[in-house]
Parts: structure tokens; C-alpha cells; sequence
């Protein structure tokens, strides 16, 4: 389980850095943060990521690793929800950079609530099993 | 005991943060398509064409060329949302259902002095790639008028309802 998570971060992560101009755009697609700070996210997020992802299937720095896990998943499912009740038509950029792969739909914020679900129970094992998950 | 696993948990989160950051910066700078840390991603900023010349036609300016009746109107939403209320003799072509949609108006776009896309939304980026796809197909005249379906409506100039 901690691998998959942790696969799931590095190439959600590799994505991104790959396409820096794409994701950008996605960023700012989603009418979050103000202009000056686009660049910025667009620039660090993506690594924040791969950091989390080598982390996770590395089992290094676990209770830190697991602990931005789930405030990012926690963050990025926010972002759509709020998207979404206020009926902005974005488009995720949580796998591709690419803008035009469709709006959001439920099944995304599915698939990250999953993602959410399984970063939690690491955390619970994380931090009140004493730092070592053995799922 | 509690705080201190989460002690160490927060210490360890703020020092991958702070690696992540520091690696997003040092890469950014490396790389060709490089992104400037502090982007610019005001309308005059970011519509315009290749050659960086500005696509932004003002409301002002669009209320003319509707009156003289010398600019298409063309609505990049998509047809739901063109449906629900559209400058009036506005005509849609939806950008993310170009393919379907473009035949079909081609013959019209042949006629007008300009051409004039619009959607909806400071952010919304759809009029903007309908027209570099049209000024990179050889249309001429042709402009983006920023948060065009708002700005149109809100200033009570004609619109209507429908295909």
C-alpha cells in the first residue's frame, strides 16, 4: 500500500515537471491562488510530490512523508470540491498536465478520496505504530 | 508521547518542503521552457499571438463592428453553455469540439472585416486558442474579447437565448 501511494506520487509528480507550461495553466485554471503565486506552485508542487513518492516507496522519512500525503490530497480534493459547487469548469491536472482532457467529474474526486483513504490509514499505522508500516 | 511523533512528523515535512522547493528552483532554472518564478497571468499578459501581438479587442471596440455589422461573433464555449444565452447572431464554435463544429461554419467565416471569439470568464482561455487556431489556419482580423459573454451581457448590449 505505501508503495502504491508512493508510485502514485512519483509519477503524478514526473508528469508535471515534465510539462511545467501545461501545468501552469492548469494552476491557474483553477482560480485558487492569485496570478503571482501560479508560477510559483506550478514550479515547487510537482517536486513536493516526487519528494513524497521517493519517500513513501523508499520508506524514508515516513511520519513526514505521510503527514504531506494527506495534507496535499487533502488540499487537492478541496480544491475540486470547491470547484466544483461553484460550478467552475476546470479541468484536472491531478495525472496530466494536459488541459483538455475533460471536466471534473465525480469519478476524480473519487479516485483522489481513495488515495485520501489509504494515505490516512498509513498515517493512523505511521504514527500509533511507532513510524513503520508494514502494509 | 503524542507530540512527539507529530513533532517529528512536522519537522520532517517542513525540511521535504524545503528540499522539493529548493530542487523545483534549481531545475526551473536549468531547463529551456523555463517558467519565471513570478508569472504574469493578467488577459493582456497572456492573450496574444505567436509573435506576441495583442488579440484583445475592447468591448468598445466590439459594439462598433457588431453595429457596422463587419465582425462574426464566434462563441468558443461549448453548445449547453451557448444554448443557455449567447450574443446575439453570435455563432458557436466550440473549441473543445472544434473538429465536429468547423466544417460546418467554415463558409461563414470567409465574409466579415473580423473575426471575434469570445467565452466566458477572466481565466477562460477557449476564445483565445479558437482564435490562434484561426489566425494559424490564415484568417485574418481576428481578436478575443476577454470575459466576452460576461462583459456583453452586463453591459445589456443584445444577446439571445437558443441555437
Amino acid at each position: 500500500m505505501r508503495l502504491f501511494l508512493g508510485a502514485v506520487f512519483l509519477y503524478a509528480g514526473s508528469v508535471k515537471i515534465l510539462q511545467p507550461g501545461a501545468f501552469a495553466e492548469a494552476v491557474y485554471s483553477y482560480q485558487i491562488l492569485p496570478g503571482a503565486a501560479v508560477n510559483l506552485a506550478a514550479i515547487t508542487l510537482p517536486w513536493v510530490e516526487v519528494t513524497i513518492g521517493l519517500c513513501l516507496t523508499a520508506g524514508l522519512c515516513l511520519p513526514g512523508a505521510v503527514l504531506l500525503s494527506t495534507s496535499l490530497l487533502g488540499v487537492f480534493i478541496g480544491a475540486l470540491v470547491f470547484n466544483l459547487i461553484r460550478g467552475l469548469d476546470v479541468h484536472c491536472g491531478c495525472f496530466s498536465a494536459e488541459i483538455t482532457h475533460g471536466p471534473v467529474h465525480m469519478l476524480t474526486i473519487a479516485r483522489d478520496l481513495l488515495f485520501l483513504a489509504i494515505s490516512i490509514y498509513m498515517a493512523v499505522f505511521v504514527f500509533l505504530k511507532g513510524g513503520h508500516s508494514r502494509s | 508521547m503524542k507530540g512527539t511523533p507529530l513533532r517529528q512528523a512536522l519537522r520532517q515535512a517542513a525540511a521535504l518542503v524545503f528540499l522539493a522547493v529548493i530542487l523545483g528552483v534549481v531545475t526551473n532554472q536549468w531547463r529551456d521552457d523555463r517558467l519565471s518564478l513570478i508569472g504574469d497571468w493578467s488577459a493582456e499578459a497572456r492573450f496574444n499571438d505567436p509573435s506576441g501581438n495583442s488579440l484583445i479587442i475592447s468591448l468598445e471596440e466590439s459594439l462598433r463592428l457588431y453595429e457596422s455589422g463587419e465582425a462574426l461573433f464566434l462563441d468558443a464555449r461549448p453548445e449547453s453553455q451557448y444554448v443557455e444565452g449567447h450574443i446575439k447572431g453570435a455563432v458557436n464554435l466550440p473549441w473543445q469540439d472544434l473538429d465536429r463544429y468547423f466544417m460546418e461554419v467554415l463558409e461563414k467565416l470567409d465574409g466579415p472585416e473580423a473575426i471575434i471569439t469570445y467565452c466566458d470568464g477572466e481565466a477562460c482561455d477557449l476564445s483565445h486558442e479558437l482564435a490562434l487556431f484561426l489566425n494559424e489556419t490564415g484568417f485574418e482580423n481576428v481578436y478575443v474579447l476577454v470575459n466576452g459573454w460576461s462583459a456583453w451581457r452586463e453591459a445589456g448590449l443584445p444577446i439571445e437565448i437558443g441555437l
